[in-house]
């Protein structure tokens, strides 16, 4: 076990019964290495596994080969220690902001004035301090977003998977929200492994990129963004301008475009 | 705001219509009908016999209640109704939710409870007062059959459509099953819960009335028999009314019940 990742994907393999004795193949001998403290975006085109491989991660999916392990050990279903955050929106309408964030503190136990410091700590965090007692349906989708995010964070998961957090979200809450992980990352040291299909999402968070490609998903190439020179990135117009960051951009379409004509 | 003017902008397809214009509008559907009544009564078009007067049956309904004590009778038949739903509710909820959550615990009882929708309940009045006598038994009994199965299968159904990813957003955070189906799946579902309860009250008060006309001497539908045997149309109508505002009395409770316990769901 390699002591600096949280998290380690060794030879996993996922395939789905699709009836009549006939199974399909949806990931196909993936490693990788998810380090302590780092991003890990999982890109690729539709149909390469990556939420599939996140969803395994989770524990709400099986393996069919290989295995996963995770602070050195292996698990059997999913678990506080690996939270999830979803595309479509989770927040449980009954519950105000507050009790959605004290949800996980609350079934495992935390005490409740324990509870309530973090909950607020970490409302405060992704900038929601002022609707701490509403309801969710009375919040935008990039503040339910916010929620989740809220949510699993305060129930001190050891990493953080987000399956295409922000695709129901218009342009620029995207771009909030990006910034917005980029500085929870930096401030709460979470490790985690979010799912994308947006270049330019997986360009600005990435500490590591691991492109997929598609039917079945494999590993097609492990990449770590060298212009950012080891140093997050605070705002998206920032990212662009910098060097070497249209040619990452170019080299990933170039590995999409190959994808696509795979399928052609 | 102007009024529509013209049959152009009243037939306006698809477009609502204000608050104002739809109070009118049912307002005035009553009116019509009661015009019709009155006028029909009073010309003498319709037998005098069959058809009282409206004026004759409110009449008719105050003198029942002021000074023929219907009141006992109606208090008779709303507790039959609450009894038997509360029932019914006490053993659909838990069995619909489970059955919702856990696909074992469907298929286990889905194939024997649907079944049973099919065999109408006043179909079973013959037998259950061979087992239950004359009693109340009967009657509750009637109304129980008449609306559970209905009810578990609806609240399985709703608790089927809560959405997976709260159940596995749950999960992540360290639920365990138990803690899953207590706060995550039974809150999400009440609020359709509430809807589907309301809905089958309806169904239980046309079973009541089945039972009651019937299979007894007491309540609602029993009072409206015996109107029947000395020709007093008037209590016949007036048993009608009667029913019909305890039905809506209690529809609208329902609704009530379901603004102030589910606050969240309105939109801010």
């Amino acid at each position: 076990m390699d002591q600096n990742a949280a998290l380690e994907i060794r030879h996993v393999g996922k395939s789905f019964d699709i009836g009549r004795e006939q199974s399909l193949q949806a990931v196909s001998d993936v490693s990788f290495k998810a380090e302590k403290n780092s991003i890990c975006v999982l890109l690729g085109p539709s149909g390469c596994g990556k939420s599939t491989i996140l969803r395994m991660i989770a524990g709400l999916e099986t393996p069919s080969a290989g295995d996963i392990v995770i602070g050195g050990r292996n698990f059997d279903g999913p678990g506080r220690d690996r939270g999830m955050v979803f595309q479509a929106y989770t927040s449980f309408d009954w519950l105000t902001v507050r009790c959605n964030v004290e949800f996980g503190m609350k079934i495992n136990g935390v005490s409740r004035k324990h509870r309530r410091e973090r909950a607020a700590h970490f409302i405060d965090l992704v900038g929601l301090g002022k609707f701490a007692d509403a309801y969710p349906s009375q919040l935008s989708g990039g503040m339910r977003q916010r929620v989740a995010i809220a949510r699993t964070l305060a129930n001190d998961p050891e990493v953080l998977l987000m399956d295409e957090p922000f695709g129901a979200l218009d342009a620029e809450t995207r771009w909030l929200m990006q910034e917005l992980m980029v500085e929870v990352a930096d401030k709460t040291n979470t490790t985690m492994v979010i799912v994308t299909h947006d270049l330019e999402e997986a360009i600005f968070l990435a500490d590591k990129i691991i492109f997929l490609s598609s039917h079945p998903g494999r590993l097609k190439e492990e990449i770590v963004p060298a212009f950012k020179q080891g140093q997050r990135i605070g705002e998206k117009e920032q990212a662009v301008k910098m060097a070497g960051y249209s040619e990452l951009e170019a080299h990933l379409m170039r590995l999409m475009r190959e994808e696509g004509r795979g399928l052609e | 705001m102007a009024q529509p003017s013209s049959s152009k902008s009243f037939f306006r397809l698809r477009k609502p219509v204000s608050r104002r214009q739809s109070l009118i509008s049912g307002f005035a559907i009553w009116l019509v009908f009661f015009a019709v009544w009155i006028i029909a009564s009073a010309a003498g078009l319709v037998n005098e016999l069959l058809v009282p007067a409206p004026q004759q049956v409110f009449g008719t309904t105050y003198e029942l209640f002021a000074e023929r004590g219907f009141s006992s009778d109606v208090l008779i038949s709303i507790s039959r109704v609450l009894i038997a739903f509360a029932m019914a509710t006490a053993v659909a909820l838990p069995l619909g939710v489970l059955m919702g959550s856990f696909p074992a615990i469907e298929a286990i009882s889905a194939p024997f409870i649907s079944a049973w929708r099919y065999l109408p309940a006043p179909s079973f009045i013959p037998i259950l007062l061979m087992w239950f006598g004359t009693g109340e038994a009967p009657k509750l009994a009637l109304l129980f059959i008449g609306v559970i199965f209905f009810l578990v299968t609806l609240i399985m159904d709703h608790t089927k459509n809560v959405r997976e990813e709260l159940v596995e957003t749950a999960l992540t955070l360290g639920a365990s099953r138990s803690v899953v189906v207590l706060k995550v799946i039974l809150p999400a579902v009440l609020p359709d819960i509430v809807v589907a309860l309301r809905q089958m009250l309806a169904m239980a008060w046309t079973y009541l009335v089945i039972a009651e006309i019937v299979a007894s001497t007491t309540g609602i539908g029993a009072m409206m028999m015996r109107a029947r045997r000395f020709l007093n149309t008037d209590e016949i109508l007036a048993g009608i009314i009667i029913i019909g505002a305890l039905g809506m009395m209690f529809d609208l409770l329902f609704a009530a019940l379901h603004r102030w316990a589910f606050p969240y769901l309105r939109k801010a």
